[in-house]
């Protein structure tokens, strides 16, 4: 079966002026099935937001961009911004972090939602309306604050109501970045069952970026660990918790305390990600690893580990197969 | 009415500053030591009933506080004086030259906006190209050009082509409606042009700034991401955002504006009130300088009144 | 809800030191090198004019308005005079009051701005409105006035121009003062029972300095365009010549119906280069020092497409 959306050896880099570049995403490969439920995890920099921007194409001017996107089979990178256009909402859409800006201050909730559906010819004028009307209550919110203004909505609904707009044009994937950091615990709650139940009830394939843990362990089937641009481990979620094949997994689930044994102290991460604005010698994660050994020196590769569990650390290599 | 406190507290301001404005007149006029600037009665060639009268009017020969009230309530029924110059009421003269005045500026003032934006929308645009660059040194090479010499270098390249005085051609007898606007249009040309080029470069720099700023914001990403195309993304959710500084931006100009045409008047000779300014300087004429400078700053408060409200009701975030 | 990122350490960047900031600025930011190469040659051809103008301030050397040749590139003024000698005398008076000004206004808002800031409350609130008043009464025609009533000299026109340029730097040193005060080091030294001077001179005015800078820049610029505006309209001083002075002299002996483009060309021309550059150097550390740089989601130009990578490459 082919995947509805295959990344294939994405790389992005950003120009830092004065000649420096950053290698912000360095060769992320990742599937997704219709309906698939993916968590995309890691600390901030890692790169996992930009992968989920490069997917849609909403990279900034100063950045380059190699690898094969597939849409359904079709390569839609290889056409750059002009191509990738077509695609958006109506293929792809994205929900960004509560906390920002993400919806215009100046007009209405209601008229930014009808602007997505006239824009694709999903529907005019009064048609549009009320298909927003619908929308909106389809995702918790009274229809009449259609006619509100972005400022005058909690931080909770202001999500909603961008949910609300992008499934407006039926998308086969919604990327969801950060869509609960900001919020409060109940609101994060209810968003993520939102998400869950929309995803089931439309067979929406979900791609969730976030570097909070337990928020992937609501909704996700599989995860994707980043770290320093590049993907370390891949499989399903309870693969990676009682199973983890990198360090870096093991050491990131032990530090949520939520996840770990509430008897257990809580361990932090010593020293920082590198950076990546020069060549990275052996395994990004040496540095910090705890059982970094002579192997490490020479830069790992995402390896099948289990069925559908893959990654990079030289320590799969040892255990006999 | 939303906000119905604001505009009170706006509409206070302006007229205290008035006010202020007002008793800065008084007292650099009235209670300057010795008579030659204070004495309004001093007319040149008036006749002795003239004086006698601007001394009652103005209780020339009372206290300075009791001068003071009847300055207030002479102001108040639109009594200046009368003019050193042409023995005529100060208010009546300035009338005349405020109405001629206004067009020039206006244009002026209406060019530089346009071009402003329009030049600051593209710079913005064409972010770190040539046209960038070319775009803010334009502007910011015409910003810097002494109003005046502006004025006089627009004589020189245009002389012959484009009148360079006066409002209207004196020699035309009797023209026709039509006849009368193309004269006036070729008179009023360079002068607000002057005033266009010399203003433009400020809104430049700031529509480009105001711009670059709003590319930035979150819900531009969200347009993009919604498959939008650029430039539609510009017009409908990028330019009103990025216009709201230039209402701020006139009301921060209109002392430049001012001071623009008193300079462009004088180069041009245009019969408006920066030339009344300049010959008022000229002849000693002090009633007209106290009535010119009075109805100057009148004029700047309550524009500047005017953007306060304007930039209010434009824009939705600003809940006081 | 914890957050593992937060339990690791973040990389620390590059520290900014204010004191370095003007020296880089200059050297990263091509206007600021500009404008400061524009202003250093006009101020060493003012500073050095006593002795290397080519002939004498007062000395008639032709004919009125003479024509520009070899031995006069820009001719000669109303009064048979070089205006190359003209020039650079006029701008060494043009920028002594241009500078004189700024002090004198620098000098006030800068304490406006300073006291306002640091003391608060209803200091605060009358200083501000104070400056309010002044910020909307325009400024030309308020100096002409007292120009016109108080007589025209060099003293006059400076401190007529101080007077009235104070009141943008009294806001912008006094919103940066409010910010400072709040820092942790301020309330530190408070707290350890610092007086108020000792917290102002030693905490609040360097982080303030450089901003203080900028804006004198940019005051300077409009310094001289007042002057130049004011002797225009005839109330410079009669007896010293600025660049303002040799323009109203052009035009009141009718330079231009002689064709004698050379007597108000030039001396604008440099006035122009003078307040560019000031407009380039403030304006740059002015951007410099406010840290709003933010990437524009949208341009003209977007992203790029590089080839494939693939897989074993050194990367």
């Amino acid at each position: 079966m082919t995947a509805l959306l295959q990344v294939e050896d994405l790389h992005v880099w950003f120009d830092l002026g004065e000649g420096g570049e950053l290698h912000a995403v360095q060769g992320v490969d990742l599937s997704l099935q219709p309906g698939e439920r993916l968590g995309l995890v890691g600390e901030s920099g890692c790169g996992k937001t930009t992968t989920a921007l490069a997917i849609m194409g909403l990279l900034p001017p100063s950045a380059s961009v190699a690898g094969r996107i597939l849409l359904a089979g079709e390569d839609i990178l290889a056409g750059g911004e002009a191509a990738m256009r077509p695609h958006r909402w109506t293929d792809v859409a994205i929900v960004f972090q509560g906390a920002m800006n993400a919806l215009n201050p100046v007009r209405t909730i209601g008229d930014q939602i009808v602007e997505a559906l006239e824009l694709h010819a999903r529907a005019k004028g009064a048609a549009a309306r009320a298909r927003t009307a619908e929308l909106l209550e389809a995702v918790g919110i009274p229809a009449a604050r259609a006619t509100r203004h972005p400022h005058e909505l909690s931080g909770g609904m202001r999500q909603r109501a961008a949910i609300a707009m992008a499934l407006s044009c039926d998308p086969k994937v919604l990327i969801a970045d950060e869509p609960t950091t900001a919020l409060d615990v109940m609101v994060q709650a209810q968003i993520l069952e939102l998400l869950d139940s929309l995803s089931r009830d439309l067979r929406l394939a979900l791609v969730l970026v976030t570097h909070d843990l337990p928020v992937v362990a609501q909704v996700c089937d599989r995860c994707a660990v980043m770290y320093a641009g590049e993907i370390v481990e891949l499989g399903p979620l309870d693969a990676l918790y009682h199973a983890p094949a990198h360090p870096y997994t093991r050491m990131l689930f032990a530090a949520s305390p939520d996840l770990a044994a509430l008897d257990e102290p809580v361990l932090s991460i010593p020293g920082a990600p590198p950076r990546l604005d020069r060549a990275i010698d052996g395994c990004p994660f040496g540095p910090r690893c705890d059982s970094v050994f002579a192997a490490c020196s020479v830069r790992p590769r995402l390896q099948p580990v289990r069925d559908g569990h893959s990654a990079a650390c030289h320590l799969n290599a040892m255990v006999p197969a | 009415m939303r906000g119905i406190d604001y505009v009170l507290k706006r509409v206070g301001f302006a007229l205290v500053t008035i006010f202020v404005a007002v008793t800065i007149n008084f007292a650099l006029f009235r209670l300057a030591p010795g008579n030659a600037v204070s004495n309004l009665s001093r007319v040149p060639h008036a006749t002795q009933q003239l004086r006698h009268a601007l001394e009652v009017q103005f209780g020339l020969d009372k206290s300075k506080g009791e001068q003071y009230l009847i300055y207030l309530k002479q102001l108040v029924h639109g009594n200046l004086g009368v003019s050193f110059e042409n023995e005529q009421p100060v208010s009546t003269n300035l009338r005349i030259a405020l109405i001629n005045t206004l067009p020039m500026v206006t244009l002026g003032t209406l060019f530089s906006i346009l071009i402003g934006t329009l030049t600051g929308v593209l710079a913005a645009w064409r972010r770190g190209t040539p046209t960038e660059a070319v775009t803010v040194s334009s502007a910011l090479g015409f910003y810097s050009m002494p109003t005046h010499w502006l004025g006089l270098m627009l004589i020189i390249i245009f002389a012959g082509v484009l009148p360079t005085g006066g409002m209207t051609n004196e020699f035309l007898l009797n023209p026709g409606l039509w006849q009368h606007l193309k004269d006036l249009a070729s008179h009023i040309a360079l002068p607000s042009l002057t005033l266009g080029l010399v203003l433009y470069g400020e809104y430049t720099l700031i529509v480009r700034s105001a711009m670059l700023e709003t590319l930035g914001e979150d819900y531009i990403l969200t347009a993009r991401a919604k498959g939008l195309k650029p430039w539609t993304i510009v017009r409908k959710h990028a330019l009103r955002n990025a216009m709201l500084p230039v209402t701020t931006l006139v009301a921060l100009s209109l002392g430049y504006i001012v001071a623009g045409a008193i300079l462009i008047e004088t180069v041009f000779s245009w019969p408006g009130i920066g030339r009344a300014v300049y010959e008022a300087v000229l002849e000693r004429d002090y009633p007209m300088l106290q009535g010119a400078f009075l109805l100057l700053t009148i004029s700047v408060v309550i524009c500047n009144l005017v953007a306060d409200l304007l930039y209010f009701k434009l824009d939705p975030r600003i809940t006081e | 809800m914890t957050d593992a990122s937060l339990l690791i350490e973040a990389p620390t960047g590059p520290t900014s030191s204010r004191r370095g900031l003007l020296l880089r600025t200059l050297r990263h930011r091509p206007a600021a090198v500009i404008g400061a190469m524009i202003l250093v040659l006009i101020g060493l051809g003012a500073v050095l004019a006593p002795w290397i103008a080519p002939y004498g301030l007062h000395t008639q050397v032709g004919p009125v308005f003479g024509h520009p040749s070899w031995r006069h590139p820009l001719g000669l003024d109303d009064g048979g005079i070089d205006m190359v000698t003209l020039l650079m005398w006029g701008a060494r008076v043009s920028l002594v009051v241009g500078f004189a000004a700024t002090f004198v206004s620098m000098a006030i808002g800068g304490t406006v701005g300073v006291v306002a800031g640091y003391f608060g409350g209803a200091t605060d609130t009358i200083l501000m409105r104070i400056t309010d008043y002044f910020l909307v009464i325009p400024d030309v025609p308020l100096m002409i006035v007292v120009a016109a009533i108080w007589g025209p000299s060099l003293v006059h026109i400076i401190i007529v121009i101080g007077i009235l340029l104070w009141t943008s730097t009294a806001r912008v040193i006094r919103a940066q003062v409010k910010s400072v005060r709040e820092r942790v080091y301020v309330k530190r030294a408070r707290a350890l029972g610092a007086g108020h001077t000792r917290i102002v001179l030693r905490h609040v005015l360097p982080q303030v300095g450089p901003l203080l800078i900028a804006n004198t820049v940019l005051t300077v610029a409009v310094a001289i365009f007042d002057e130049t505006a004011l002797s225009f309209l005839g109330l410079g001083d009669p007896s010293r010549t600025s660049l303002g002075k040799v323009i109203e002299n052009a035009f009141e002996r009718a330079a231009i119906s002689s064709g004698a483009w050379w007597a108000i060309v030039p001396p604008g021309a440099v006035v122009a280069l003078i307040i560019l550059g000031c407009s380039l150097v403030g304006g740059s550390l002015e951007d410099a020092l406010n840290p709003r740089l933010r990437v524009a989601h949208l341009a003209a130009r977007t992203f790029r497409i590089r080839p494939l990578v693939g897989r074993g490459d050194a990367l």
